[in-house]
């Protein structure tokens, strides 16, 4: 399941459950690509939440998770972030990345 | 709304040079030219304007000595002995250009023939010489070759300045003669952004190619010769995170990989970073040198400021030349060297290029000097900053290195290059020093590399200078416009065979090009894409590199399709930064022109070639034929 959330709702989810945070930007090709890339690995795993957030309107989260350019996909576990994937990659790689925290 | 696509196909140069080699003998075989009347073709194979070849028989077996008469008088002759034979193809190598050449051939019994060999102009961007301080006496029958750095061709210049030899063809990076006399030289066959070429061509002066090294993870920066005529050649894996941090070693005859070396397995990669360094391009290796007493390989690594060794069989570290600023202590403790000797003369060097080990075992190198500190606020700007060739005497027992000579340091700014550059060992105390990468704006050393600054703009110099220095005293000195990745002093004629007939062979592999697993939805539309995107598609026998132009932001693919499968190779429009740019040879003006090369290694069969642009899939007319 894929959800575009803001800072405000970000800060609103239930970090307690192993989840996928990518940062994109809508003048990034590749963040386009990514997007196809996410809603196929959704329709795999489709308990398993991503949530999309917007780079160039969320600065404040993206600079307190470190977050430097785009796309950038963060994996969280227990509220704690367990890896990063910085750029665009292929399917394989994200569901390596998310069943190590799923 | 116009719409245009443009589709070049073009056999390998290889194939096009083996057809007119095929030709000219075949010529040569129903016209019988005699030694009276020869037999001439300029350019004869395709890239050089400034050679030829003279074709003749004789009744007996003779040896003719072919001279190249100079513009001024005869002591800039160029003659050379040629073996004898009842055939004979002598290259003519180093005419003038734009100029009526006189080349004499005579036979051992006093014959001789006189040509005239007209050459014609050069193209109008050729880097000239804008300076040179060298004498006959002094460089004999050597010119100084230089290899570009960007869209400059390869170019070598005589002891007046004048260019005698030239390819059309912008090989690139390191240039080195072989034990056999050929050439060894970077492919200009782009594969891969920022200056991946396909691997090593080996050539001869005329610039025939004899044979192409391929390689799947592309060729960079340097190689050097083993005492087995084997080839170490400098590569990366593109199917890994990084790049710029692998040697292999190359079968000379077959092109096959025989051995690899990765220097993941022997460094870490997030320290000692030089301002240059980032994640992907960590290492940044521009240099290997074998040493067969020692028999190990050293390394230069720009972006960790480090001159590594390793052992050959193993590939353990035994040592690294750098400043130990921000590497952990265990490692310096263990593998880096004290300063000794008087040490206000000694410097480390930063971002250097070039490593070369003497025959003393000394380690010799281009210190660049680029930002010359670890730590961003002791960044050196470019306009205090030098660049020098630099030689240190390393004992690895008590692990004491002492700077035991320089050149550059003295000439600040103006000799400055922050990027490419090389020097050479001929003899103790005989060096060359080659700064190649110099950059000026309004005078002062640029900020940013040659390759990214603006030629046209009148305050930008793009300038190379290449020093010989001999017992401390200059001995010659060329500057040329243009930035030139490496310098190479050599006679145009050797011992060997200087023209070897066959066909010439194109060895080894291109990397079967990653596919993109996902397709985005598209609507196909039975049309070629609007004009703006300025295709071009350029067919080779092993591969095809696509050009387009797109606005950052936009999402495209490229489909290779027919009735039994389809492939997907997703093009990358987004901005790159890139932080080292050792050769600008494949680098657009326009940031938003793409160039995206796919090797046809694992395809088999015809493809329509379609491109999918955000959210349309439009044809291109051109079909890519795979076997």
């Amino acid at each position: 399941m894929i959800t575009e959330v803001n800072e405000k709702e970000y800060e609103s989810l239930d970090h307690s459950v192993p989840m996928l945070i990518e940062f994109y930007s809508k003048t990034c090709g590749p963040c386009k690509m990514l997007a196809f890339v996410l809603k196929d690995i959704a329709k795999q795993k489709p308990d398993f939440p991503i949530y999309i957030i917007d780079f160039d309107e969320n600065r404040e989260l993206k600079e307190r998770l470190g977050v430097k350019g785009f796309p950038t996909m963060l994996f969280f576990k227990d509220g704690k972030e367990v890896s990063r994937l910085e750029g665009l990659k292929q399917k394989p790689a994200i569901i390596k990345a998310i069943e190590a925290i799923a | 709304m116009s719409t245009k696509v443009r589709y070049i196909s073009e056999d390998h140069l290889i194939t096009r040079q083996n057809r007119a080699e095929r030709e000219f003998l075949a010529a040569f075989k129903a016209e019988k030219p005699t030694f009276a009347a020869p037999k001439v073709v300029v350019n004869p194979y395709l890239i050089n304007p400034l050679c030829a070849l003279v074709m003749f028989t004789t009744p007996t077996a003779v040896a003719p000595t072919l001279t190249v008469h100079g513009k001024r008088f005869e002591r800039e002759n160029l003659t050379h002995a040629f073996k004898a034979a009842t055939e004979h193809f002598l290259p003519v190598l180093g005419l003038y250009e734009d100029f009526a050449n006189t080349v004499t051939v005579s036979l051992p019994g006093g014959e001789t023939t006189t040509l005239t060999i007209q050459t014609g102009k050069l193209p109008e961007d050729v880097c000239r010489c804008q300076n040179i301080q060298a004498t006959l006496d002094y460089l004999g029958d050597n010119i100084m070759f230089l290899t570009p750095a960007g869209k400059n061709l390869p170019t070598a210049y005589d002891y007046k300045g004048d260019i005698r030899w030239m390819l059309t063809e912008n090989t690139m990076f390191d240039i080195k003669r072989m034990k056999n006399g050929n050439i060894v030289t970077g492919s200009s066959r782009f594969c891969h952004m920022p200056y991946n070429s396909t691997g090593m061509i080996e050539i001869n002066l005329l610039g025939k190619i004899y044979k192409e090294y391929r390689m799947p993870g592309n060729y960079h920066h340097d190689h050097f010769e083993m005492e087995d005529g084997n080839l170490l050649a400098l590569t990366q894996d593109f199917f890994r995170e990084t790049v710029e941090d692998m040697c292999v070693l190359i079968d000379r005859n077959t092109g096959d990989i025989l051995k690899t070396w990765d220097y993941r397995k022997v460094l870490p990669m997030d320290v000692g970073g030089s301002g240059s360094q980032d994640a992907h391009d960590w290492f940044h290796n521009n240099a290997v040198w074998y040493d067969k007493k020692t028999h190990s390989l050293t390394l230069s690594g720009r972006h960790q400021d480090a001159v590594i060794n390793i052992d050959y069989e193993t590939g353990d570290l035994n040592w690294v030349i750098g400043d130990p600023e921000g590497w952990p202590q265990e490692l310096v403790d263990k593998y880096f060297f004290k300063p000794v000797g008087d040490l206000s003369r000694f410097d480390w060097q930063y971002e250097q290029h070039a490593c070369v080990i003497c025959p003393n075992g000394d380690v010799m190198c281009f210190d660049n000097g680029q930002y010359r500190a670890k730590s961003k606020e002791k960044y050196i700007d470019n306009r205090d900053n030098f660049s020098r060739g630099v030689r240190y005497c390393i004992d690895t027992e008590k692990m004491e290195i002492e700077q035991v000579w320089q050149y550059g340091k003295e000439r600040g700014q103006e000799f400055f290059s922050p990027y490419i550059c090389n020097v050479e060992f001929y003899a103790e105390g005989h060096y060359m020093i080659h700064s190649g990468g110099i950059g000026r704006e309004s005078g002062y050393a640029a900020k940013g590399l040659g390759a990214f600054l603006d030629a046209d703009d009148p305050n930008v110099e793009l300038r190379s200078i290449t020093v010989e220095e001999k017992d401390g005293v200059v001995l010659y000195q060329l500057e040329t416009e243009g930035n030139f990745y490496r310098a190479e002093k050599l006679p145009l004629y050797h011992d060997g065979d200087n023209l070897v007939l066959g066909d010439g062979q194109l060895l080894g592999s291109l990397e079967v090009t990653e596919e993109f697993d996902t397709v985005p939805e598209a609507e196909e539309v039975f049309a070629l894409p609007p004009s703006f995107h300025n295709l071009l598609i350029e067919e080779d026998e092993d591969r095809f590199v696509f050009h387009g132009r797109f606005e950052k932001g936009t999402l495209a693919m490229l489909c290779l399709e027919n009735e039994q499968e389809s492939h997907h190779y997703f093009i990358n429009t987004a901005a790159v930064v890139h932080l080292a740019m050792c050769s600008g040879a494949f680098l657009e003006k326009d940031d938003r022109d793409v160039k995206m090369h796919v090797s046809k290694l694992g395809l088999n069969g015809v493809f329509k070639l379609k491109l999918i642009i955000n959210d349309k899939k439009y044809q291109t007319g051109v079909t890519i034929c795979c076997s």
